[in-house]
């Protein structure tokens, strides 16, 4: 609970500075403030958990550890956000601000264990984002996707909503453990309940942005401003999921008859929407948006084959893929200051002109992709294993195909930088500070070291 | 009971009326008079404090808001998009579909649920503060950063920027 205090007062305490006009101040305020609430989230790793304030929330080893991952990446995106903002707009503080909600926001979703706490966490978290996707107020394709996400984001809760109150109809509580024993005790679940499931899943899917619900991903995540878009593709996803994965893991195991088909289908079709379209796109940024659909179907497979590992490997894959993000995106940023353009034609040449940015940026295709030695490769194997483990082959060699498919659009960039030969002079080099030195170095060989010793992340939950 | 079927006839009658309604400005209109009859459901329940957040503020407020955006965007028959028949069509059964699962799931739903009986009380205004104020403390108090959130982007949105020369 300290964290989450903590982040709440830290966004009040930002709005303040920026009246005070310390925009100075404004970033090593937040990264302060992010690691306290860091500290105050490991703090609990060691105790028993309980749940909270008459149920409302639990910080158990899952919460906690998911908590820390969202924080870390967060640090490093705020990094990244140094020059950013301040060539979007004018009112930094407030950017801040809205980031530091919807993280604080996404560590509710993390920790809840109430369905008042769950819509309360992604409401703060999505009302922040479709604010931040909108910041560029003159730019038409900003503006487009802030609106589409806010009647999605909309329509996606009411989902969510209807869903929650049906379950309640039938059930009689918003309390996980409640509802658990209500599903394991009771002889006949009504019906009720089963469509009030039905609705949780399709607002859910909305949230993570999986097939056939995912037609507002690709447009939003191109027109936000780039760092926006990695927040919501790494942080936002995560946490949703983790929402996601905590319902179902608690409460709808002993119902999985009922639902596996359902998601085994989503899964599928999110896994191919999402690596054939990323295929065919000729702007990175677009080619990312659709391959963060594509990674929302590999995380499902730990929901579609819920085990004892499925925690710890939605927490693997989580890890790879959202530093691999933060990498990809943070290169794009410097690229596209350089270029103007985001398409992969952009890139031709980086790895003579930049052979640092062009090797990290490798890895992080590299570790997307899933190939060994990397963080994305242990995730995958995990994912993998998962579904191996229910001997559900079909949806398995559909996995293998379109993760085929995804080392050939992965590639693409990489083949860019090292074998066409770009326009600019070998000497037109690219100004690298040294924030973003250090924050795609430490993703960089973060993603290498997990890759090695996966056994650090593998034996946290 | 007999006043439950009545106004649950007209709601649907003016929930239909506010779709078929070719003029926006009478559907939101049909739409008032829909959220009017779901205001009576609420009192019918004895829920008096839904009914008149429902009143106060969908009826008053939203609905306002509603006509104004609706009058500023001058909304008529030639301006609306052409929607192709596939897509009605894909609509239409999607719906459908959606009303085949709530009718499976409400079928059996008998009228003396203990849940919904158990506590007719439950809607008073004393009684939902005593819930909200006791187990429901940690969510209400978050709700206000959500405030303040919607709040902050609010101002940010509307603001104007100052003219860069």
């Amino acid at each position: 609970m300290g964290a989450i205090i903590t982040l709440g007062i830290l966004g009040i305490l930002l709005l303040y500075l920026g009246l005070y006009k310390a925009k100075q101040a404004l970033l090593p305020t937040t990264i302060i403030g992010l690691l306290v609430a860091l500290g105050f989230s490991l703090s609990l790793w060691t105790k028993d958990a309980t749940a909270l304030y008459h149920g409302m929330v639990i910080f158990d080893r899952y919460a906690i550890a998911f908590s820390a991952l969202l924080i870390i990446v967060t640090v490093l995106i705020l990094l990244l956000s140094k020059e950013y903002f301040r060539s979007i707009s004018d009112n930094i503080a407030e950017y801040y601000c809205l980031i530091v909600f919807s993280l604080m926001g996404a560590l509710l979703v993390a920790a809840y264990h109430n369905f008042a706490m769950l819509f309360v966490g992604i409401e703060i978290m999505s009302v922040a984002l479709y604010i931040l996707v909108g910041i560029r107020k003159s730019d038409f394709a900003s503006n487009e996707a802030a609106l589409k996400y806010f009647l999605m984001g909309a329509f996606s809760t009411g989902f969510l909503l209807f869903g929650i109150t049906l379950i309640y109809g039938a059930a009689g509580t918003f309390d996980l453990s409640g509802l658990r024993e209500y599903v394991m005790s009771s002889t006949a679940i009504s019906p009720l309940f089963y469509a009030g499931v039905l609705l949780m899943l399709c607002g859910l899917c909305f949230k993570v942005g999986a097939a056939p619900f995912h037609f507002w991903t690709p447009d939003v995540y191109d027109g936000a401003p780039i760092l926006i878009t990695t927040f919501m593709s790494t942080v936002v996803k995560v946490a949703s999921f983790v929402g996601f994965f905590r319902l179902f893991s608690m409460v709808m195991v002993p119902v999985s008859e009922f639902w596996t088909p359902v998601l085994l289908m989503i899964t599928i079709i999110t896994l191919s929407i999402g690596n054939i379209t990323a295929l065919l796109q000729v702007s990175f940024k677009r080619m990312m948006a659709y391959s963060s659909i594509s990674h929302a179907g590999y995380m499902l497979f730990a929901i579609v084959s819920i085990g004892p590992a499925s925690a710890s490997s939605i927490l693997m894959y989580a890890v790879a893929y959202c530093f691999a993000s933060v990498i990809a995106f943070g290169a794009l940023i410097l690229v596209k200051r350089k270029t103007g353009s985001e398409q992969f034609e952009s890139f031709n040449g980086l790895a003579k002109r930049e052979p640092l940015l062009a090797l990290v940026l490798t890895v992080a295709m590299l570790s997307l992709a899933g190939v060994p030695l990397t963080a994305g490769f242990i995730g995958k194997f995990m994912m993998f294993n998962n579904v191996m483990g229910n001997y559900n082959i079909m949806l398995l060699i559909i996995a293998v195909i379109n993760a085929a498919i995804a080392v050939y659009y992965y590639l693409h960039v990489v083949v860019n930088m090292y074998f066409k030969r770009g326009h600019e002079e070998p000497a037109d080099r690219i100004m690298i500070s040294n924030s973003y030195t250090i924050v795609l170095g430490i993703a960089a060989v973060l993603t290498i070291v997990f890759g090695v010793y996966p056994d650090v992340i593998i034996g946290l939950i | 009971m007999s006043i439950f079927y009545l106004v649950a006839f007209l709601a649907i009658i003016f929930a239909l009326m506010t779709i078929f309604t070719k003029n926006p400005v009478h559907s939101v209109l049909y739409l008032v008079v829909t959220f009017f009859t779901l205001t009576i459901h609420y009192i019918l329940l004895n829920a008096q404090f839904l009914a008149v957040v429902n009143f106060i503020v969908y009826m008053g407020a939203i609905m306002v808001l509603f006509l104004f955006v609706l009058m500023l965007l001058n909304l008529n028959e030639e301006s609306e998009p052409m929607k192709s028949n596939l897509v009605k069509i894909m609509g239409a059964v999607a719906g459908m579909c959606l009303i085949a699962t709530f009718l499976g799931a409400f079928k059996v739903i008998t009228p003396n649920n203990e849940m919904v009986v158990g506590n007719a009380e439950i809607g008073l205004v004393k009684n939902l503060g005593k819930v909200l104020f006791n187990e429901f403390l940690l969510p209400f108090e978050i709700s206000s950063i959500l405030l303040l959130t919607a709040m902050i982007g609010a101002v940010l949105l509307a603001k104007k920027d100052p003219k860069k020369v």
